[in-house]
Order: structure tokens, then C-alpha cells, then sequence
């Protein structure tokens, strides 16, 4: 009886888990409605606005779910996303051509990410501080790729040749068929459960005959897919690129895939919808901020103490008597 | 292993890096160590990296990654800073203060961490937004100004940099390798579990480890804030910073303490890179090539730490 | 247990979010009207800034939060520090799902970008302490939602570099130390201020700085070198050290210490931010220009005789464009007489002395009594565009005060 008890208990609390990302962007678009009603501000033109702010951020949080599931981490993803975004738009300078732009902007990424990887996997390097050396490079990078281009400060592609493009529908599309093609990749391929299995244990993994290494390249490339369609979406929506630009996606990447259940530590209880949940409710968060008209210093407080809390509430294990590293 | 191979271990990266970047400077026609600025300038930069490799390596030796450190020497630094501006304190006592609040700003981090059990990285993201936050509400996004204070100015000096390094070094030493907690700490570090179920108090020592990287970062914090009299505010992660610049010395120190003391080899990888620094200053190299060339150092010593084996191997065979 | 204790945390995170609702008002019209001003409707408009934290972002912040949103019934939104122009289009997203009707913008990554997505969500928008370039004047000067500009051109800013520098050739000085901000970063601000300091050593010395003397030739030899500048001598004159950039690293705090403390340097200029780069490395003997905001630690400075020169923007240099804004949003939009927007140029104020400065500081920080008070900006108004520009024209700290008489 008590067994009973006790397995009823842990699966309320697995269900807990689960769905306690979902409940948290539930409860931020619930809250956010209420404020939009009460400050009646344009709700229609908002939520456009909440997928606009999102979509980036969801594409390439969603690729680097096949990086942090092998229990990886990638720096580097905002100065990668920077230094496509500029090959792309260069290249579209050149050709006058959106299908090159979007090749170029794919290829620098996916390649960026295979180097990134490879080295790693060849010298046995940590794939983090590999990444860390590699965001010095590509900050370099990207100050070189503008000088070079001639105006110093910028490199621009005309907004009316990226106009037609930058509609919600376009947005939507690229996203759905990402996603659709991630989420197959992830729960239906070989690659998503044996980055599962390399993430929970990876000696295991090693031991049981899987290519860790072979693993971890496909990962990045994947994640790489995802910054270069991240690039591709920037010059959609700003044409004017600079050394800030994408500067803060490293970052927002990393908030929004813990925001939405995903453990940092990878494994089997890697979710990939969870770059969904958490973009969307970060971005719900900010627009909550916002309405409240809340100095930068108190928002961003108030920012962190909800990140931690719901955090806490969806991913925080007390059974353990070992703190988590 | 002899005493010779140990102390060649242990000099062999500064004592290169010192002869490698003296070249290049003579072959410049430039003096690297022409005049006592050059030499506060080595000093300040060594005062810098070693505290904040020290505290960094805490926590990352134990398999916790500390977004955190930069934003605590800001805050830190911020609080003293303001009470020594206002109360006209000495420089000592904003030391002191520094190195109070940036204990007590550890401490609450590890609080956190201990009471929330989530992995160190996460909540090190919160924390690091949570501190920037404040320091931008305490000084309502001004940062704090102490130019006109000559006297806390003047605490950039040789000697007192050198002071700092060396209390730093010694208190790194006797907590971590001559006390109870430094040996809990090693168990901990290298068999978590096995040492819980022998009963030490994890937690416990968790967060004295925080505390005592707050501790050292809040005097980066105020090495950092007395060289050009100002504290700027940073917003989004903007204090992750100062973090970044710790990798590479923590890799040479992990070297160094094959053949001595691991906290020794943080200030000698500290100094490594200080000097790599200097060389910077005088060959006034732009930083798009400062990035590039540190990073192929972060990754070519990586590659040889990783494949020593390898590399000794392929020397063998010829 | 352990249950109950998430739940509870999950209710005091909605509370605390909750709780917000009482930590922000809206502001409620009062209804009273002055000089046509319609202050019975609040009027939301989105700031967006690209600095949240340097001295002279938050006095302009302070200007507007403290004394016009107290005055008016306005409420102004501002956006966190805009980093690139996708984070510029975000921002003005976010103001346009909230109603705001106006956008003023400190933020300059993609100016054109911003205005074309104000006026296709007619937005009305303005650009507060800049300018458009020629070319894009030309493309929006028609554009009814395009408000226009008010602040120093490129041309004053050359002159606040040249200004400076001259201070300190008449004087005979000949030795100079110059940090060039964010030359290195190719922002127009800083490269002209710098090509002004250059121009005005050209002048003195008798020399060519790489082949370039005057404003246009210097501009071009700046954008030559990459915007990496080195020492030179210039004639009898000498730019002995020079540095640019914000690294904020060792290497950075040691090219300034050596850059500084060059035994030979007698001035140090900044084109921005001296306080916080070479004032701590200053010797008694030296002298130090700045281009910067009026803070009190800045008087402090010029009092200790730690800054010798401070040529800064006031606060209030930001109301004309309020009111020229608010004039739009209420149907009286202030335009040229074939229906141009504004494009006015304003300078700084300069103070060479500790008095100067703690006069300039004393008019600049009042949230009772700025320089641009409520009853002179009413008098703007719907105002002609003459009387407007020659409002704006008359930015001298003294023509200012006269204008308050």
C-alpha cells in the first residue's frame, strides 16, 4: 500500500515535471492578456509581435536542443548566428539572390558548427571551452568581415529586397517546418535517442558501441541548421547588420531552453519543444515587464527571480542527497 | 619525481612565454619592460586574471560553472564604492568592504544554489541578472564615480598589487590544502556521493565555496574599479565579462599542478597571460588580433593538454 | 509536503508579478489645457535608447521622466539598451502594440528602418540629439509621420573637437594625448570629433596629419586608416599618443595608462567619456578636455582641477523635439514652409571653469527649474518653423537664460 503510495507520488510528481513549463507559459500568456486588457494595448499587433520576438530565438534554441541533450553547451551561437547573417548578406550583395543568401547563411553556420565540433572531437577538447575559444574567433571574425566590406560599421542588404519575406506567414513557415523536422529527427530517428543515451551517460553509451564522437558532430550540425536559418530571419527582419548584431541570442538561447524544462545536464528527459515554451514565455515575460513600464534594474530582478522560481518548480529534484553539477 | 623536473614543470610556460614575448618585442625594436607603467601595468593585469582565475576555479573544479563571478565584483565593488565616496574611507577599508560584500553576495549565491538544488549554471544565470539588476536600481544606472578621491586612485600601485596577489595566493593555499574544509572540499571534488555517505556536509562546504569566490571577486572587483576611478553599470549579462579571461590561466595552473601546487599554477598561468598582455600594450595591437591570437592559444593548449600522449608519441617514433 | 511547497512558490511568484499592478500607474489626464496643448488625453511615447547607462543618456532620461512626464500628460516608455537595428525594430514593435503614438529615438543602428516602421504604423517619430544624413533627410523629409531631428549635426560635433583642441593650442600648448572613443567602432559622433581635434593640431602645427589637414580630408584619411589612428608628429605640434575603443580589458587599461602617461603629453582629450578612461591616469601637470554630460562628479573633477575643459549637451537640449512631437500627436505638426520636417542643429555648452561648469550643472540637473521649462516649450506649440528654429538656434547657456527672463 505504501509502495503504492509512494509510486502514485512520484508520478504526480514526473506529471509535475512535465507539464510545469507548459503551466508557467500558460500562466505568463494568462497574465499577460489580463495587463493587455487593463492597459488596453493593441492585441493583435502584440501577439505578432510576441512570434516576431520569439521566432529566432525559438529556431536556434530548438537546434541547440541537439547540442544539450549530449549534456553540451555552445557559447558561441550568437557570434556564429553574426558572422552567417554577414556571409549571407554579403553574398545576397553579391548575387542579388535570397535562395544564395539563404544557402550561405545555412552553410556558414552548419560549417562554423562542424568545425567547432570536429576539433573537439578530434583533440578530445571540451566542447565548451572549444566553443569558448571559438566565439573569440568569430568576434574577430565579424569585426573583419565588416571592415572588409567596405562602410566600417555596417553591412546592409536593401529592405525592399527582404520585404516580401519578412511576413508572419514566411516566419511561421520556416519555423513549422523546422520544428516538424527537429521533432522527427528527435523522437523518431536513431540520432535523437542516442543522443539521449550519450547525454544520461556517455561512458555507457561509449561502452554499448555508440560513436560519441560521430554523435556530437551531427548534433552541432543540426544546430548549426538552426543558426543559419536564424541568420537567414535576422537579415529578414533587420537588413542592417553590425557587430551587435544578434549579440544577445547566445544568452537568450541558454534562458530559454532552461525556461522550458529542458535539463542543462541533457539526457533522456531532453524535451524538444522546450525552446518553444521557453522563448515564448521569456518573450511573454519581457512584454509583461514592459507593460508595467519597470526600470531596466528592477526588471531585470524581477526577471531573474521568476526564471529561478519556475525553474525550480520544473526541473528542482529533492530526492537527490548530492547537490546537481 | 626529481625536484629538477618539478620546478622545470613548473616554469617551463611563464618562462617561455616571458622569452617568446620579449622576442617578438625586440624584434619590434620595442622594450617590453621599459618603465615602472609597463610594470603596473604586468602587475595589475596579474592582479586581475589570478583572482578571478582563483575564484572561478573554486567552483569549476568541483563541476559547477559560476556565470556569476563578474556580476558579484560589480555589485560588490558597487556597494563599497558608494560607502567609501560617501564616508570619505580610506583605500583599505573599501578593500575590506569589497571583500565583505562580495563574501556575503557568494554566499547568497550559494544559498541559492544549496536551497534550490538546480545546476550551478542555471542558477548562476539568475543570479548573475538578479546582482546586475541591483547594481543598475542601487546607483539608479549611474555606476559610481570616485575619480576626485585621490587617495583610493592612488591605491594603484606596484606594491599593493603585489600585496594582494600574495594574501591571495597564501589564503588560497592554507584554505584549500591545510584545512578541513580544503580537504573535504578535494573528496567532495573528486567522489561526491562516496564522501556525502561518509557524512560530509556538502552543503555546507558548498557554499563557503561560494562565499570565498565572492570573497575574491569582490577584491577584483575593487582592483578593477581603483584602476580608472569608475564603476560602469552592466545590463543582460554584460558582467559575464571578466569570467572569460580566467580560462586560459586555469588551464596552465591545472598544468603546473602536476609538477606543484595547483594555486600556484593559476598565478603562474596568470602571469603567462599578463604577459601576453603587456605585449599587446606595447606593440599596441588592435583587439580583433588580441581575440584571434587568444583564442588559438585557449585552443592550441588545450589540444596539447588533450593529446599529450599523442604528441610525446609522435616524438618517439623520430 | 514538498508539493505544497512548489505550489506556494508558484502562487508567491504570481503575487509578486501581480503585485507590480500597484507599483505602476498610469498617469490621468487633468484635464487642463495650456496654449492649445490637449492635456486631458495621457499620450504614450516609446524612447529608444542605445545607452541606458552613460551619464548623458540618463540625464536626458531624467529630463523627460522627471520634469516633462510631470508637466505634460505624457508617459514615456522607455526600451531596454538597443544593441542592433533588429533589436531597434523589437523595441518599436513593443511601442506600437502599446499604443504609443510617438516614438523619440536615441538609437541610431538603422534610423531609415525605424522610420519607414513608424510611419507604416502611423507612429509619429522623431530623432532626439542626431541627425539624418543628406540622403536620408531627402527620403523622409516629406513623410507627414516623420517629425524631424534636433541635435548637433556632424558638423558641430567636427567643431566640438576642433573647439577643444584649439583651447589648448592657444594656449601653446603642443603635446597631446587623445582618446578616441568609439573611432574605433566607426560611430560618425566620434570620428568627427576626432577629425576636429586633428584639424585644429593641422592648423597650429603647421603640418598634415597622413596627408589631410581639413575637415573633408581628414574625415576620408580617418575612414582610410580603418579607423585605427597612430601617433604622429604635425608640423611643430604632436599627437603623441592616441587610443579608441572600449575594451575594457587589461590590455586596454594598460594602453591607456601608457597613453596618459607619456612623460611628453601636457593635454589629454577625449572625445568621450575622459572622465572614466584617462582622468584617473591624469598628472597634476597635465590638462584635461572632455566631451561629456554635466554631472556633479564633473564639477567635483573641474573644481579638484582634475578636467580643464567639458564641452557637454544639456538634459533639456531634448524638449524641443518633445514638444515638436506632442504638436504632431495633437494634429499642430511644426514644419518648414513647403512642409518639411525639422532638421535643427543645437551645439553644447561649453565650461572652462569650476563656476561654469557648477552653473551649467546647477540648470542641467533641476527637475524644478530646468533650462527648458514648461512654460517656454508651451510657447513651441504649434509654433511656425521659424520661431521653432530660432528657439532651438538660441542654445547658448546665456541665450537660454535670457529667454527665461
Amino acid at each position: 500500500m505504501d509502495n503504492e503510495k509512494i509510486i502514485r507520488r512520484e508520478k504526480i510528481k514526473n506529471i509535475i515535471f512535465q507539464v510545469a513549463p507548459v503551466v508557467g507559459l500558460i500562466i505568463m500568456f494568462a497574465l499577460f492578456m489580463i495587463l493587455a486588457v487593463i492597459k488596453d494595448i493593441n492585441i493583435p499587433y502584440s501577439m505578432k509581435n510576441i512570434l516576431n520576438q520569439s521566432v529566432i530565438v525559438v529556431v536556434v534554441a530548438t537546434g541547440a536542443i541537439f547540442i544539450y541533450t549530449l549534456g553540451s553547451f555552445d557559447i558561441s551561437l550568437g557570434a556564429n548566428m553574426c558572422v552567417s547573417a554577414l556571409i549571407g548578406a554579403m553574398a545576397y550583395n553579391r548575387t542579388n539572390s535570397l535562395l544564395a543568401m539563404l544557402a550561405f547563411c545555412l552553410g556558414t553556420a552548419v560549417l562554423i558548427s562542424s568545425v567547432c565540433s570536429i576539433l573537439a572531437s578530434v583533440f578530445n577538447l571540451p566542447v565548451f571551452v572549444t566553443t569558448i575559444a571559438m566565439l573569440s574567433m568569430l568576434n574577430a571574425g565579424v569585426l573583419m568581415l565588416i571592415g572588409a566590406n567596405g562602410t566600417g560599421d555596417i553591412v546592409q542588404v536593401p529592405a525592399a529586397a527582404v520585404s516580401a519575406i519578412n511576413t508572419t506567414w514566411f516566419k511561421l513557415l520556416v519555423l513549422v517546418a523546422y520544428l516538424a523536422i527537429s521533432i522527427f529527427v528527435f523522437n523518431f530517428l536513431k540520432l535523437g535517442r542516442q543522443e539521449k543515451f550519450v547525454g544520461g551517460n556517455p561512458e555507457c553509451a561509449r561502452l554499448t558501441g555508440l560513436n560519441n564522437s560521430r554523435l556530437a558532430i551531427l548534433g552541432f550540425i543540426m544546430a548549426g541548421i538552426g543558426v543559419g536559418l536564424g541568420a537567414f530571419l535576422t537579415i529578414t527582419y533587420a537588413p542592417t547588420l553590425s557587430r551587435n548584431t544578434a549579440s544577445s541570442v547566445g544568452m537568450d538561447v541558454i534562458i530559454s531552453i532552461v525556461f522550458g524544462g529542458m535539463p542543462v545536464s541533457g539526457g533522456s528527459r531532453s524535451k524538444i519543444y522546450s525552446a518553444v515554451v521557453g522563448a515564448l514565455s521569456m518573450t511573454l515575460l519581457s512584454q509583461i515587464m514592459l507593460m508595467l513600464n519597470l526600470n531596466s534594474g528592477i526588471s531585470q530582478m524581477v526577471k531573474a527571480i521568476i526564471f529561478i522560481l519556475v525553474v525550480y518548480i520544473s526541473m528542482s529534484d529533492n530526492r537527490k542527497n548530492i547537490l546537481p553539477r | 619525481m626529481t625536484k629538477g623536473k618539478r620546478l622545470a614543470g613548473t616554469i617551463i610556460i611563464p618562462v617561455l612565454v616571458l622569452i617568446i614575448t620579449n622576442v617578438i618585442c625586440m624584434s619590434r625594436g620595442v622594450t617590453m619592460f621599459e618603465n615602472s607603467l609597463n610594470w603596473l601595468t604586468f602587475a595589475r593585469a596579474v592582479a586581475n586574471v589570478s583572482l578571478v582565475t582563483f575564484a572561478l576555479s573554486i567552483n569549476l573544479n568541483s563541476g559547477r560553472f559560476d556565470f556569476s563571478v563578474g556580476s558579484i565584483a560589480l555589485l560588490s565593488s558597487v556597494f563599497s564604492a558608494t560607502l567609501a565616496v560617501n564616508h570619505e574611507l580610506s583605500p583599505v577599508v573599501m578593500l575590506a568592504l569589497s571583500l565583505l560584500f562580495g563574501m556575503l553576495l557568494g554566499l547568497a549565491s550559494g544559498l541559492v544554489y544549496v536551497t534550490v538544488k538546480l545546476p550551478p549554471m542555471i542558477v548562476s544565470l539568475a543570479v548573475a541578472l538578479f546582482y546586475e539588476g541591483m547594481a543598475y536600481h542601487f546607483t539608479k544606472g549611474h555606476g559610481v564615480s570616485f575619480i576626485n578621491n585621490r587617495e583610493l586612485l592612488d591605491f594603484a600601485s606596484i606594491p599593493n598589487y603585489l600585496i594582494i596577489i600574495a594574501v591571495a595566493l597564501i589564503f588560497m593555499i592554507i584554505v584549500f590544502d591545510h584545512t578541513t574544509f580544503g580537504y573535504e572540499y578535494k573528496a567532495l571534488q573528486s567522489g561526491q556521493k562516496v564522501s556525502v555517505n561518509i557524512g560530509i556536509n556538502e552543503k555546507k562546504n558548498t557554499v563557503i565555496c561560494y562565499a570565498i569566490a565572492g570573497l575574491l571577486m569582490g577584491a577584483q572587483g575593487f582592483v578593477s574599479s581603483t584602476t580608472t576611478g569608475s564603476i560602469q553599470m552592466a545590463l543582460n549579462f554584460g558582467s559575464i565579462g571578466p569570467m572569460f579571461m580566467a580560462f586560459l590561466p586555469m588551464f596552465i595552473g591545472g598544468y603546473i599542478g602536476r609538477f606543484s601546487n595547483d594555486k600556484l599554477g593559476y598565478l603562474l598561468g596568470a602571469v603567462s597571460t599578463s604577459l601576453i598582455s603587456l605585449l599587446y600594450v606595447r606593440l599596441d595591437v588592435n583587439s580583433s588580433v588580441q581575440q584571434v591570437v587568444s583564442a588559438l592559444l585557449l585552443v592550441g593548449f588545450l589540444i596539447f593538454l588533450n593529446n599529450e600522449n599523442r604528441i610525446k608519441n609522435l616524438f618517439r617514433k623520430h | 509536503m514538498k508539493s505544497m511547497k512548489k505550489v506556494l512558490v508558484l502562487m508567491l511568484s504570481l503575487l509578486l508579478v501581480v503585485g507590480m499592478f500597484g507599483c505602476s500607474k498610469d498617469n490621468d489626464g487633468s484635464g487642463k489645457s495650456t496654449d492649445g496643448i490637449d492635456d486631458s488625453t495621457n499620450v504614450k511615447i516609446g524612447v529608444l535608447v542605445a545607452d541606458a547607462t552613460g551619464a548623458e543618456a540618463l540625464a536626458f532620461r531624467s529630463y523627460y521622466e522627471n520634469y516633462i512626464q510631470k508637466q505634460y500628460n505624457v508617459t514615456f516608455m522607455y526600451s531596454d539598451e538597443l544593441a542592433d537595428a533588429a533589436a531597434e525594430a523589437s523595441a518599436i514593435d513593443n511601442f506600437i502594440a502599446n499604443n504609443c503614438k510617438a516614438i523619440i529615438s536615441f538609437a541610431s543602428a538603422d534610423r531609415p528602418a525605424q522610420i519607414r516602421k513608424c510611419a507604416e504604423n502611423k507612429v509619429y517619430y522623431a530623432v532626439a540629439t542626431g541627425t539624418l544624413s543628406d540622403e536620408e533627410y531627402k527620403e523622409f523629409k516629406d513623410n507627414e509621420y516623420y517629425v524631424g531631428a534636433i541635435g548637433p549635426d556632424l558638423y558641430t560635433e567636427y567643431l566640438a573637437g576642433y573647439n577643444m583642441a584649439k583651447y589648448y593650442l592657444d594656449q601653446g600648448k603642443t603635446k597631446f594625448a587623445v582618446f578616441g572613443g568609439a573611432t574605433p567602432y566607426y560611430v560618425d559622433m566620434h570620428i568627427y570629433r576626432t577629425a576636429g581635434i586633428l584639424v585644429a593640431l593641422c592648423e597650429a602645427g603647421g603640418g598634415n596629419y597622413n596627408g589631410a589637414s581639413d575637415m573633408g580630408s581628414m574625415i576620408g584619411t580617418i575612414y582610410g586608416m580603418n579607423c585605427q589612428l597612430t601617433p604622429a608628429v604635425i608640423g611643430s605640434v604632436e599627437l603623441v599618443s592616441y587610443i579608441g575603443g572600449y575594451d575594457f580589458d587589461d590590455a586596454w587599461f594598460g594602453k591607456l595608462a601608457e597613453a596618459a602617461n607619456n612623460p611628453s603629453v601636457e593635454v589629454l582629450l577625449a572625445v568621450g567619456s575622459g572622465l572614466d578612461t584617462f582622468a584617473a591616469f591624469k598628472k597634476p601637470n597635465q590638462f584635461l578636455g572632455t566631451v561629456d554630460a554635466y554631472t556633479a562628479d564633473a564639477v567635483k573633477a573641474m573644481e579638484a582641477g582634475t578636467l580643464n575643459y567639458l564641452a557637454g549637451k544639456f538634459s533639456a537640449s531634448i524638449g524641443p523635439i518633445f514638444m515638436a512631437t506632442l504638436s504632431a500627436v495633437q494634429g499642430k505638426p511644426i514644419r518648414t514652409a513647403n512642409g518639411e520636417a525639422l532638421a535643427l542643429s543645437q551645439g553644447y555648452w561649453v565650461a572652462t571653469s569650476a563656476d561654469e561648469a557648477k552653473n551649467f550643472y546647477a540648470v542641467d540637473s533641476s527637475t524644478t527649474d530646468p533650462a527648458y521649462t514648461r512654460a517656454m516649450l508651451d510657447t513651441l506649440f504649434g509654433a511656425s518653423y521659424d520661431d521653432f528654429a530660432k528657439f532651438v538656434g538660441a542654445f547658448s547657456f546665456e541665450e537660454i537664460q535670457n529667454l527665461k527672463k
